[in-house]
Formats: C-alpha cells, sequence, structure tokens
C-alpha cells in the first residue's frame, strides 16, 4: 500500500519534473541563458531520480510479494527465485514502459551532463527534447498504464511466470533490447538539438556520434541474447525466424549502422550533414514505430505482447514527432548546405554512401514484408510473407554489404587516384584463393560465392589490424577493423548454419542408433525424475560423449511441457537434439546438426569489443580532417 | 558529375531492392485465410490459417505425426501435421498453420506455429 503510493507519487514527481524541465530549458535556449540552462538540467536530474526512485519502488514490491499490486500479481509468484522476481519488472506493459523511462532519462541525463562543451543552447535544447519524451513516457505511466494500480482484494499468490521464459536468456535479454530502443532517443534528442541552435560543427557530431554508438551496441547485444536465448530454448534448431518483432528490433539498428559510417564523412569532409540527420532521425522513429506495431496488436507475431490501449498513444507520438522533425529540417535546411561538394563517386565518401543505400534499402525491403499483411488488408485479402521472403530478399543485400566491407576501407578519401584497384590485390588475392580452395573441396551453389566474399572482407580486415607505430592513438581505426571482422565472423556463421544445416526426425528403440550428418547417436538410456515439475529424459550417447535431451511438464499450467534442448558445441558445428517424444521403450527425438552456429555469438562478442576498443578513454581523437590527398592505400 | 554517379548509384540499388522485394513476394507470399474462407473458395496454393486447438489431438506414427481439429469462430477443420511440435502446443492454444487442404479434405500443415503465451504471463 505504501509502496505503491510511494511509486505513484514518485512518477506524478518525475511527470512535473520532465515537464518544468522541458518548458525551462527551451527558454533557456531561445535566450541563450546558461542559469535558465542550469536549473533545466537539474529539473532533468531530479526527474531521473524520481524514475529511479518509482523504479526501486516496482522492484521492492515483487521481491517483497505485495500482491495488492495488480502488477504484481500479474507478474510473479512465490515459487519463483528472486533473479525472475527481480526480471519480472520488465515482465508486463507497465513495467517494461518504467524500465523504458528509466533508461531513457538516465542515459539522457549523463548524455546531457557530458556535453558541457558544447554550449549552452544545443545543451539546453537536447535537454528540451529529452525531457519532453520522458515526459510523455511519464504521462502514460500515470494515466494510462500504471504499475502501480491496486487490486481491490489481495490474492494469497500471483499468477506467476510462463515456464518458457522462466530462464537465464530471459534475465538478460529483455533489458538490453528495451534499453537499446530507448536510448536511440538520445542522438534524435543531439541531432535535433543541433538543429534547433542552428550548429553544424564537429562538436555536435563527436557528441550524437557516441551516443548512437552506446545506442547501437546496446541493441547488439539485446539482438545477439534474443537469438541465443531463441536458440537454446525453444528447441527449433534456428535462431532468427523473421517475426514482426525481430524485424522491428532490427530496423533501428540497420538505419544506425548507416548513421555511424557516413557520421564519419561528415566529421572528417563537412559533406552529408541533412543525410545523417535524417538517419538519427529515422531510426529512431523506425523504434517508436516498432514498439507502436507490436504493443498495438497491429500485427500477428508468434511473440504475443500483451495488447494494450497504449497503441494510440504511440501512434499520437509518432505523428508528432515526424511532424517536428520534418518540421525543424525543413526550416534549419539552408544550414545544412555542404561546405564543399563530393569529389568523386570511387572514393571513401562514395563507399559510405553506398553502403548507406544498400541498408536503406534493406530496411525497405524488411519493413515491406512486416507490413504487408496490413498493406495487402487495406486492398483486399490479407497477405502474409514467409522467411523464405527475407531470405530471397536480404540475402544479396547482405552478401553486396560485405564486398563492400572487403573493399570501401581500402579507397581512399576524396577521389582514388588512376590505380586504385592495385589497392584490391589483398583482398582479390584472398578470394581467388578461397574460390579455388572452396570449389576444389567440393562446395557449390550459393555457399560459394558467398564464402568467397567473406575470405575477401575477412583479409581486408586482418589487414587493417596490423601493427604501426602511435597504436592508442589510432585506436578508433583499429576498433574499426575489429568490429568488421566480428561481422565477418557473425557472417561466416550465418551462412555456415544457413547452407548446412541437416534435421532429421526418428523414432528409436532403446539400443538403436541414428547417423546424422557424420555423427552416430545411439539411444542409450530412458529416465524420469519426478517432482513439482516433472521430466522425462533420455540419454544418447555419440562415441566417448552423451547427450541428455529432456521435456519438463508444468502440471500448474495445464501440463505444459518444455524442452530441454542438448546442444553439444564445437568451434565447426553444434550437434542439438530435441526430445519430441519419450517412453521406456521409444524416443522420438530431432537431431540437428548446425554448422558454425559458435561463430554466431564469437563474431557478436568480437564486433561489440571493437566498438569499446575504439572508443574508450577520453573522447578518442577523431581523425584529422582530410585536406590534402591521401596517397593509395590509405587504411 | 560525382552527384550524377552517386545518384545513379542509389538508383540502381533502389531497382535492385525492389526487383528483389517483388521477385521474393510473388514467389511465395501466401494468403490468411479464416477457416470458413478455406471451406468456401478453395485457393491453389499454400495459405496461412489461424486456428484454437481442439481436445482432440491425436498423436500418430511414434509422436512424428498429430491430428486435430482447428476451430476458429464457429467454423472448423481437421489439420494433419508431421513434424515438430512446439513446446505449448496443447489444447486450447492458437497455432498459425501453413499448408493446403487435400482431397481427402484434411488440411494438411507444412508448418505450425504456436502463439507465445503472453510475455511473462501465465495462463493456466
Amino acid at each position: 500500500m505504501i509502496t505503491a503510493s510511494a511509486g505513484g507519487a514518485a512518477l506524478l514527481a518525475g511527470l512535473a519534473l520532465a515537464g518544468f524541465s522541458a518548458v525551462l530549458s527551451a527558454w533557456a535556449g531561445v535566450r541563450r541563458d546558461a542559469v535558465t540552462a542550469r536549473v533545466g538540467r537539474r529539473a532533468l536530474y531530479a526527474g531521473a531520480g524520481a524514475v529511479v526512485l518509482a523504479s526501486a519502488a516496482l522492484e521492492w514490491a515483487l521481491l517483497d510479494h505485495q500482491f495488492e499490486l495488480a502488477y504484481v500479481t500479474e507478474h510473479s509468484d512465490r515459487s519463483l527465485p528472486w533473479p525472475l522476481l527481480a526480471s519480472s519488472f520488465y515482465g508486463g506493459q507497465q513495467g517494461s514502459l518504467l524500465y523504458w523511462t528509466l533508461v531513457l532519462t538516465v542515459l539522457g541525463s549523463a548524455a546531457v551532463a557530458a556535453a558541457g562543451r558544447s554550449g549552452v543552447r544545443l545543451q539546453a535544447y537536447a535537454t528540451t527534447v529529452l525531457a519532453a519524451l520522458a515526459a510523455f513516457f511519464l504521462a502514460v505511466l500515470v494515466f494510462v498504464a500504471s504499475p502501480f494500480d491496486l487490486l481491490e482484494v489481495t490474492p494469497s499468490d500471483g499468477l506467476g511466470l510462463n515456464p518458457i521464459l522462466r530462464d537465464g536468456g530471459m534475465l538478460i535479454h529483455p533489458p538490453f533490447l528495451l534499453a537499446g530502443f530507448s536510448s536511440f532517443a538520445i542522438p534524435f534528442a543531439f541531432a535535433m538539438a543541433s538543429l534547433l541552435a542552428g550548429r553544424q560543427d564537429p562538436g555536435w557530431i563527436a557528441q550524437t556520434r557516441r551516443v548512437a554508438l552506446v545506442a547501437w551496441s546496446l541493441q547488439t547485444v539485446g539482438l545477439t541474447l534474443g537469438m541465443w536465448w531463441a536458440y537454446h530454448v525453444l528447441g527449433w534448431g534456428g535462431y532468427w525466424g523473421w517475426d514482426p518483432v525481430e524485424n522491428v528490433a532490427l530496423l533501428p539498428w540497420l538505419a544506425t549502422t548507416a548513421y555511424i559510417h557516413t557520421a564519419q564523412v561528415q566529421e572528417r569532409r563537412g559533406q552529408l550533414k541533412a543525410w545523417n540527420l535524417g538517419l538519427v532521425v529515422g531510426a529512431f522513429l523506425l523504434a517508436i514505430f516498432g514498439t507502436f506495431l507490436v504493443r498495438s496488436g497491429a500485427l500477428v507475431s508468434v511473440h504475443t505482447f500483451a495488447v494494450s490501449d497504449i497503441g494510440p498513444w504511440f501512434f499520437a507520438l509518432l505523428a508528432v514527432l515526424l511532424a517536428f522533425s520534418l518540421g525543424v529540417l525543413a526550416w534549419r535546411s539552408s544550414s545544412l548546405r555542404s561546405a564543399r561538394p563530393l569529389e568523386s563517386a570511387v572514393s571513401r565518401e562514395g563507399a559510405f554512401l553506398l553502403q548507406n543505400f544498400l541498408l536503406i534499402g534493406l530496411v525497405a525491403a524488411v519493413l515491406w514484408g512486416t507490413l504487408l499483411p496490413l498493406l495487402s488488408g487495406m486492398v483486399g485479402a490479407r497477405r502474409v510473407v514467409g522467411p523464405s521472403y527475407y531470405e530471397r530478399v536480404s540475402g544479396p543485400l547482405f552478401l553486396a554489404l560485405l564486398l563492400l566491407l572487403a573493399a570501401g576501407p581500402l579507397l581512399p578519401w576524396r577521389r582514388a587516384g588512376r590505380g586504385w584497384w592495385r589497392a584490391m590485390a589483398w583482398p582479390a588475392g584472398a578470394a581467388t584463393a578461397a574460390l579455388l580452395l572452396l570449389a576444389v573441396g567440393g562446395v557449390r551453389g550459393a555457399a560459394l560465392p558467398v564464402f568467397t566474399v567473406l575470405a575477401a572482407a575477412a583479409a581486408t580486415s586482418v589487414r587493417g589490424l596490423r601493427p604501426v607505430a602511435h597504436a592508442w592513438r589510432s585506436r578508433r581505426v583499429y576498433g574499426a577493423y575489429l568490429a568488421h571482422l566480428g561481422v565477418v565472423v557473425l557472417a561466416v556463421g550465418i551462412a555456415g548454419s544457413h547452407f548446412w544445416q541437416t534435421e532429421r526426425t526418428v523414432t528409436l528403440a532403446p539400443g538403436q542408433s541414428v547417423a546424422v550428418a557424420g555423427h552416430t547417436l545411439t539411444f542409450s538410456a530412458y529416465g524420469e525424475r519426478p517432482g513439482a515439475v516433472g521430466e522425462q529424459f533420455v540419454t544418447l550417447s555419440m562415441g566417448d560423449e552423451s547427450l541428455q535431451a529432456a521435456r519438463a511438464f508444468y502440471p500448474g499450467l495445464g501440463g505444459q511441457a518444455v524442452s530441454r534442448v542438448a546442444i553439444r558445441s564445437t568451434a565447426l558445428e553444434d550437434v542439438y537434439v530435441v526430445l519430441d517424444d519419450a517412453a521406456p521403450d521409444h524416443a522420438t527425438v530431432t537431431v540437428f546438426v548446425n554448422p558454425l552456429v559458435t561463430w554466431i555469438w564469437a563474431g557478436a562478442a568480437i564486433l561489440v569489443l571493437g566498438i569499446l576498443l575504439g572508443n574508450l578513454g577520453s573522447v578518442a581523437p577523431s581523425p584529422v580532417p582530410v585536406r590534402a590527398r591521401v596517397a593509395v592505400p590509405a587504411t | 558529375m560525382t552527384w550524377m554517379r552517386i545518384g545513379g548509384a542509389g538508383a540502381v540499388v533502389a531497382a535492385c531492392v525492389t526487383y528483389l522485394v517483388w521477385s521474393a513476394a510473388s514467389g511465395s507470399a501466401e494468403y490468411y485465410r479464416t477457416i470458413s474462407e478455406v471451406h468456401a473458395q478453395p485457393v491453389s496454393g499454400d495459405v496461412r490459417v489461424l486456428g484454437v486447438v481442439q481436445d482432440d489431438v491425436q498423436r500418430l506414427d511414434g509422436g512424428q505425426e498429430v491430428r486435430f481439429t482447428a476451430a476458429d469462430s464457429g467454423a472448423s477443420m481437421t489439420v494433419d501435421y508431421r513434424g515438430t511440435l512446439p513446446d505449448i502446443f496443447k489444447p486450447g492454444i492458437q497455432v498459425v498453420v501453413e499448408g493446403r487442404t487435400g482431397g481427402d479434405g484434411v488440411f494438411h500443415a507444412r508448418t505450425l506455429l504456436a502463439k507465445c503465451p503472453s510475455r511473462f504471463t501465465a495462463k493456466a
């Protein structure tokens, strides 16, 4: 009771502070008033503090089993171990909105506080945009979807948590993804602030680029953990299903990937200002649009979010943000002219733009596929596309991007000299060698060009990591190549498991064996573990090893079964066994052999490591603006 | 000149993406049908149908095949599916099946997706 009141009061205080901060900071920006701006900033920090208090109240209510709160009853029960209990915080609609607001206000405050050197107006306007967004979320939390609503009757226990979500992956995957989603607001706020302040100098690019990298990295980790969870828990042998919920998480990530590349063109050459702003704004609008789509129930997804009344609110927010950003962009369009024109299409700038075109094409194609049921429903029969659509469209685009990853970093800034193609000797040599080896090794079909291009991309990335003098000062370049290498490793994993997955479903009698892709698995034992959560398991021996696949039954939930997949991972392949049906005299299992899946997780780790390494410490020295012509090859 | 080349590259990418989207969508787009629509107007090609699994689930062939009745707004159809079932498959849940009606009047599903229970919310 007290917890609920305290939480509700903290939310209300946060709303008042955020609204106050938005108005005051806007005023300070217009009047160039440093004192008012400071008050506005502090109001935002105080608002963040209020959101932290509200979050602490909800977390306390969950851990303390305060079932008088509807949210606690609906999302937890007494049997949950405390880590899962703590994670029910972001398990439902209201809690995940509160979590979103928490990330927005805390990271937003930190970003504003760190932007002190960018000038009063830029800082004040960034505070305005962030505080206004925080006020929107807090208003929804206070008036529409409060996590502190009380039940009339206090139940003795809660409804609990669905068993497939009772897994460690669930503890870490949603908070990263939600944090990624909400932190796309911060680069957006800085982009808008620079427009409002009429500033297009390197200062705001450095700020925006860093906060965009933070959001992008959080989203990278969230997406990877989501794939990892789907692979280890759901038992379908895959990790990405092109479901609408997955697609909308991918879209802002793709748009930000485009931005962090072309931001360098602006940094070094003062070009593509309007383009970059468009990408930052687009990424944030895609994040809000995605949230609206999956929360409004407009699309049929295998992930069901609680469909609720917050859909129209997000739609309204989307409309306001779109009108606001387009208005400000149009108003300031004259200040967005490039300092100088692009000199040549065959240059680093040209490569970045081509990469952007491919990424935007990918965004458009994925968005089209996701929206097809809605769009076609408006004009006639509802149509829908499945994974094969996305694979056929994205495959060639991803391949072109990898080709660019092999060639682009070797092109010089401004304009390539006549012999630019000589710089390509390294990736071309690697590609030729790989092509010969693969062809001799018997690789045919689409896998042949894909792995050839991957070899070229790997060659360029590895060569970029060779030691040079002043390595620490060049850490941004090293970080970038390491991140590229991570992308290549990840792509090898995706390509390997896509082209060479083997799947077989068999029913075995005790002692009987099955051979799948060179592995012989023998059904050696059947067992049952009774208990509150009953479990059936079968042991399969494979050489000296034994794999135990199981099915758990949750009697309290209508006998819902949960597979416990057995996975034996090596660097080359995963043997992945799902138990479909078992009895002492037979076992039906599906055996997948998934080549190179481990490379996906390793690649994502290398990618994030590269980003961290390249941007650690004080603001990494931004590369010297290029004036003189750079010799070939420039790496 | 430079901008024309870059614009040209952009136009080529846009044309390629349009072609890819068009060819992939016409090759793999399926129609959403309700169960009563499946009965009323048979379509050539696969369709996607949403239905609730009824209590008559039979497992055949050592659990590798399953046959059940799917119902939605008063209409129902028999569905036959061979393959791995999702963990949460049981009477009462919503499934999306993709496939076509055979000559035997049974809907032969090529894929079967179960709608995940609401995130973190248990439904007994």
